[in-house]
């Protein structure tokens, strides 16, 4: 007996292995998000883990007429809903809004076990949610109130994010080439079939997204092009033309690196009072919950921000071999740090006066991630500017996107519109839905 | 040999050392074992969990060793084909571990009426620190590019001397194992 008795003893001290590993689960985030924010953000040292932080709460969608908060002065409505995964946005000269209705392609191979479970966790929030491929149109209702009309504009795209107009040509920026349709006002439906004016690096599409901006004269055309890994774990040869800012020539569709490093650059814009190219880019993974931050930055031409060598200018991410020091020594330093793991997805330079307290600063939607608890981003913040740069701590303007224990996720905001009475739209991924902020004064 | 010694250098030396006194400790194994054999008649009730095991037993052994080459190559070429090649052999070979290591425990622990084999016990333990090295492991070859290292190579050599010692342990009861394997005095 006493024999057998010890087999159990042994038994349950095997089966306490397994706890014992569980709570070796990545660390919580030490740092407040707001030691962060600006120019100088406080960073940890790096960590490995066996199970990295990670917090995803349950995709639930927007119940009857809930809706995200904003702060006083400002309110908020709903105009349209029901989409097929709203990810950017552009207002037409005639007032119309264009919708890109997209999610990833869902082309990448299963190459690690770890992408079998990771995937799974991250579906649950409802960012997994299939995507058009398609482009709707909403146009406002001829009395101005209630919900806009929705008209299907294009379909059969593949995975679009970023949508662009040069006077009467449309330019969409597929995960894999930019189309280009000629526009013709007060369509419901796009009649020109369109041509591809180039392609886009398509491989992997780990990051799939590819936003797009056209310089001011209409001539050239950038491209946010992510990395095809978080840290080049699917090997260096798929990163070619890959965590950079493509220059893509307008009429021709030739291309080449305007900038390079930015390991995510999700949003462009043109900062309002300079004329300066600026960018939103989401920050490696899996060191920690509060590494790295998030940024905004001006983009300089052949300027190297860093990834995959290093970070936030000289720190280097030793999971990267062969190292290479030479980058890392000219890898510049972002401007503005917004964040770890918001998930900036939507930029926008306010020029409009339907919102006169907040012309010539940028809005940035922070989507939110999976790799933080507690949660950070799903939250529109506003980023002051001044003399072409940010001038001080961002301010949250909607919030609410999820419970406040953290457990359901009502929506997340990724691209962002100001629209003809100069009230910002925003797309909401999650809750597929478009909401417009205006000024509470009527 | 003596004069060659010199030409092998300090770590051949040294691990002849290891070696010679591990393989004393199954000689003086072997040697106990017989004088038990003489007082009972093992059953043949386990056929058929031997069998399982003799077929299962061989494949993460396999496949960790493989792991441990595919690491090392991994750590000199920096190619990262090879280290997602030994996250799923780690893996997959700690699910087809799972049916023979029961077996192992049920046959080292819960076995009634008949002698446990000397070095069973031994053998049982260097198989849970191969499993919980290799868990382990599992969970470091989840991170990305050369974050698994260089715990991931040190983890996949641990797993694989854990199971080599085991099974050069339970080499010395060969015949005994065999024995009470298939029922045969």
């Amino acid at each position: 007996m006493a024999k057998h008795n010890r087999g159990w003893r042994l038994t349950l001290g095997a089966a306490a292995v397994l706890p014992l590993l569980l709570s070796a689960c990545g660390d919580k985030a030490q740092m407040n998000i707001s030691q962060q924010v600006g120019g100088n953000p406080s960073m940890p040292k790096p960590q490995d883990f066996l199970v990295p932080p990670m917090q995803v709460p349950d995709g639930v969608g927007w119940k009857g007429d809930a809706k995200p908060q904003v702060i006083a002065g400002l309110q908020i409505e709903k105009i349209a809903s029901g989409l097929k995964h709203p990810r950017q946005l552009l207002v037409l000269p005639n007032g119309d809004v264009l919708v890109v209705e997209a999610n990833g392609p869902g082309e990448e191979a299963v190459t690690t076990p770890k992408q079998v479970i990771a995937g799974k966790v991250k579906n649950q929030s409802g960012k997994g949610g299939k995507g058009g491929n398609s482009v709707t149109l909403l146009r406002r209702k001829p009395g101005g109130s209630g919900e806009w009309d929705k008209y299907v504009y294009i379909e059969k795209l593949h995975s679009p994010f970023g949508i662009q107009l040069v006077g009467d040509t449309l330019f969409i920026a597929n995960t894999g080439n930019i189309m280009k349709y000629h526009y013709t006002p007060g369509e419901t439906k796009m009649s020109d079939p369109g041509v591809e004016l180039g392609d886009l690096p398509s491989t992997v599409n780990h990051h799939w997204t590819k936003a797009l901006l056209a310089s001011p004269d209409g001539k050239h055309l950038y491209v946010g092009s992510g990395s095809n890994s978080n840290i080049t774990e699917n090997g260096l040869e798929v990163e070619y033309r890959r965590a950079a800012v493509l220059e893509v020539d307008a009429a021709t569709g030739a291309s080449r690196v305007f900038a390079s490093g930015i390991r995510n650059p999700t949003g462009l814009g043109w900062e309002p009072q300079s004329g300066k190219l600026w960018a939103i880019a989401n920050e490696r993974d899996e060191i920690g919950a509060d590494l790295v931050p998030d940024y905004l930055t001006s983009v300089k031409e052949k300027g190297f921000y860093g990834w995959p060598y290093s970070y936030y200018g000289q720190n280097v991410d030793r999971r990267v071999q062969p190292q290479r020091p030479d980058l890392v020594a000219k890898a510049i330093k972002p401007d503005y740090a917004l964040g770890s793991h918001v998930a900036a997805l939507g930029l926008l330079f306010y020029t409009g006066d339907g919102l006169p307290q907040y012309k010539g600063g940028a809005f940035v939607a922070e989507h939110g991630s999976w790799d933080r608890t507690p949660l950070s981003g799903y939250q529109v913040v506003y980023v002051p500017f001044a003399n072409g740069m940010p001038s001080g701590p961002a301010q949250p303007i909607v919030t609410g996107f999820h419970s406040a224990d953290e457990k359901q996720l009502y929506g997340a905001p990724v691209g962002m519109a100001q629209d003809a009475d100069g009230a910002l739209l925003i797309a909401d991924d999650v809750g597929n839905v478009v909401w417009r902020v205006t000024s509470a004064r009527k | 040999m003596e004069a060659r010694r010199p030409a092998y250098g300090r770590t051949i030396f040294i691990f002849k050392l290891v070696l010679g006194s591990f393989l004393k400790r199954i000689k003086s194994l072997k040697s106990k074992k017989g004088s038990i054999m003489k007082a009972e008649t093992p059953t043949s009730r386990f056929s058929i969990a031997s069998a399982i095991f003799d077929v299962l037993d061989p494949i993460p052994f396999g496949f960790f060793v493989a792991a441990l080459i595919f690491d090392i190559l991994y750590v000199n070429t920096y190619t990262i084909l090879w280290v997602k090649a030994a996250a799923w052999l780690v893996s997959i070979g700690l699910i087809f571990a799972i049916i023979p290591q029961l077996i192992n425990l049920a046959r080292t622990w819960f076995t009634r009426g008949r002698i446990r084999a000397p070095g069973l016990a031994l053998n049982f333990w260097l198989q849970v620190v191969a499993i919980v090295a290799a868990i382990f492991n599992a969970f470091v070859h989840s991170r990305d590019a050369y974050a698994t290292m260089p715990a991931g190579v040190w983890l996949s050599a641990l797993t694989v001397l854990a199971m080599v010692a085991g099974r050069v342990v339970l080499a010395g009861n060969r015949v005994v194992y065999k024995e009470y394997s298939h029922g045969q005095a």
